[in-house]
């Protein structure tokens, strides 16, 4: 579904993606993990179409997508749930999920989006009418997911989804993101910290330092020391 | 008394009639954060295109508020287009872009002045005689313009509230990068949001030209009280500069009738370096 081949991109005159290849079958749900800093999030970003790629190559169900912006990326079926959340802060939850079913595609769907994110996150339709500058950290992270559901997606790209979260929301954002995949058939790329959660969730996962791939392995042939030795 | 009372009401006229034009340099900045300094030409380029209009055909007035209406939204698109996109794309762009509306300004003054010469103009009042409310005194053509100015923003509220396109320029003007992870075109937004601030602006334009003598220059004056009420709102808030644009027309209104006409800019300075010492995000500023 999806390929990446050899992508490079920069800020300024820094390198921060050195030649990164990987791909994302129909379906799965991949995990990318990897230290801080080295380029984690700038891979999302130049996927959702939010920052230029340098070099290299994106397809997406066979088509060239590499240097597309990024509201044709959206309108192809990729969603990016960014760390930030970038939320509507002066608008309602509701109004949030309304604006996040803007494209074409997703305006015939949005009923039945908005019942299936309400079943997922109950907390939200309760909270429909709050403003979500009012939300808690938990909550914009469920609107933030939600919202970009409501787009009718067909690859989900997240990042970090349970950063500074408590345990006990950190497993419902977890499971979630599973259900979103099992119900929906949609695909995710995760880049996380929690190892530990992302590797029951993924099928398959990479390990991401400088700039670049390290290593590719399933899910259940690698457990959390391997990969937290490889941070260092 | 009765003279305070007149002067409060001439000031809300006013003052609606400002909010008129201070809308369209709020919606400019809001949605894109660029400050239009030529915003006063531009109304008083929609208000010159609708009077060439007038006496022309029966209906005059109608039929050059729409094609007035029709060409300022295509100036703004264009203007956006053509000028403000490229300099956007290049970093310094909050500077480049005033200054760059600033000397287009200037430049459009003197092409209306090439075009429609010194001599004032005027745009005839659409109603003829007045109420008396005891020693209150208004004129029919005064409060049909206050209903119109509430009727365009109502409009206006409605169009941001209940379209794609409006909740998409409001989304813009909260987060670019939301914005852009729900698909929304950013640089077509920015383009239509250009198109209907000058199409507003225009509008504006006219209504002022009905109870104000129009001639190049003083389209300065309106901009530089459109930049101050904007301020006094709070940059990018709609509501903020309807608020501040009563207050301040009453306010001009009440130091005209107890000082005199002379004070008028005095007055306004005065009350910008005020704010500017004690709030200056404005009113209802703080989430820029």
């Amino acid at each position: 579904m999806l390929e990446v081949r050899q992508l490079e991109a920069r800020y300024g005159d820094l390198q921060v993606l050195r030649g990164v290849t990987l791909r994302v079958g129909e379906g799965e749900v991949v995990a990318l993990f990897g230290p801080n800093g080295h380029g984690k999030s700038t891979l999302l970003k130049v996927l959702s179409g939010l920052h230029p790629p340098a070099a290299g190559k994106v397809g997406f169900n066979g088509q060239d997508i590499t240097a597309l912006p990024a509201h044709r990326i959206v309108e192809l079926g990729i969603a990016y749930i960014p760390e930030e959340r970038h939320l509507f802060r002066d608008l309602t939850v509701y109004e949030n999920l309304n604006m996040g079913a803007y494209n074409m595609r997703a305006r015939p769907k949005m009923a039945s989006n908005l019942e299936f994110v309400f079943s997922i996150f109950p907390r939200l339709a309760e909270r429909r009418d709050q403003m979500c500058s009012t939300l808690s950290g938990g909550e914009s992270r469920m609107v933030a997911i939600a919202r970009g559901l409501m787009s009718e997606p067909a690859l989900l790209l997240v990042d970090e989804p349970s950063i500074g979260l408590s345990p006990g929301l950190r497993s419902a954002v977890f499971e979630a993101i599973g259900q979103i995949n099992r119900e929906k058939g949609i695909t995710i790329l995760i880049v996380e910290q929690e190892i530990r959660h992302a590797l029951k969730l993924a099928g398959r996962i990479y390990m991401f330092k400088k700039g670049q791939v390290l290593f590719e392995r399933p899910a259940d042939e690698v457990d959390v020391a391997e990969i937290e030795k490889a941070y260092f | 008394m009765a003279n305070l009372i007149n002067a409060i009401v001439s000031g809300l006229i006013a003052g609606s009639l400002y909010a008129a034009m201070a809308l369209g340099l709020t919606i400019i900045y809001g949605v894109s954060r660029v400050f239009n300094f030529g915003h006063g030409i531009v109304a008083l380029l929609g208000a010159y295109i609708a009077w060439l209009f007038l006496g022309q055909m029966t209906g005059g007035l109608l039929a050059g508020t729409l094609v007035s209406l029709v060409a300022m939204f295509l100036f703004g698109l264009l203007v956006y287009r053509f000028t403000i996109n490229p300099l956007l794309k290049k970093p310094g762009w909050e500077t480049s872009t005033v200054l760059f509306l600033l000397g287009a300004g200037i430049l459009l003054e003197n092409v209306l002045l090439q075009v429609f010469g010194p001599r004032v103009k005027s745009i005839p009042s659409f109603l003829p005689g007045g109420l008396r409310l005891g020693a209150v005194q208004v004129n029919w053509h005064e409060l049909s313009l206050v209903v119109i100015v509430l009727a365009a923003i109502a409009a206006l509220n409605a169009f941001f509230k209940r379209t794609r396109t409006g909740q998409a320029m409001r989304s813009v003007a909260q987060s670019i990068p939301g914005a852009q992870v729900v698909g929304i075109d950013i640089d077509r937004i920015y383009g239509l949001t250009f198109g209907l601030a000058f199409a507003v602006t225009g509008f504006s334009g006219i209504l002022l030209g009905t109870k104000y003598y129009l001639n190049p220059h003083i389209g300065w004056e309106w901009m530089v009280k459109g930049f101050v009420i904007v301020s006094f709102g709070g940059l990018g808030s709609t509501s903020g500069a309807i608020y501040a644009a009563v207050i301040l027309g009453v306010v001009e209104a009440i130091a005209v009738l107890y000082l005199s006409a002379i004070w008028v800019w005095p007055i306004w300075f005065v009350l910008f370096m005020v704010l500017l010492l004690l709030r200056p995000q404005g009113i209802l500023g703080g989430r820029l």
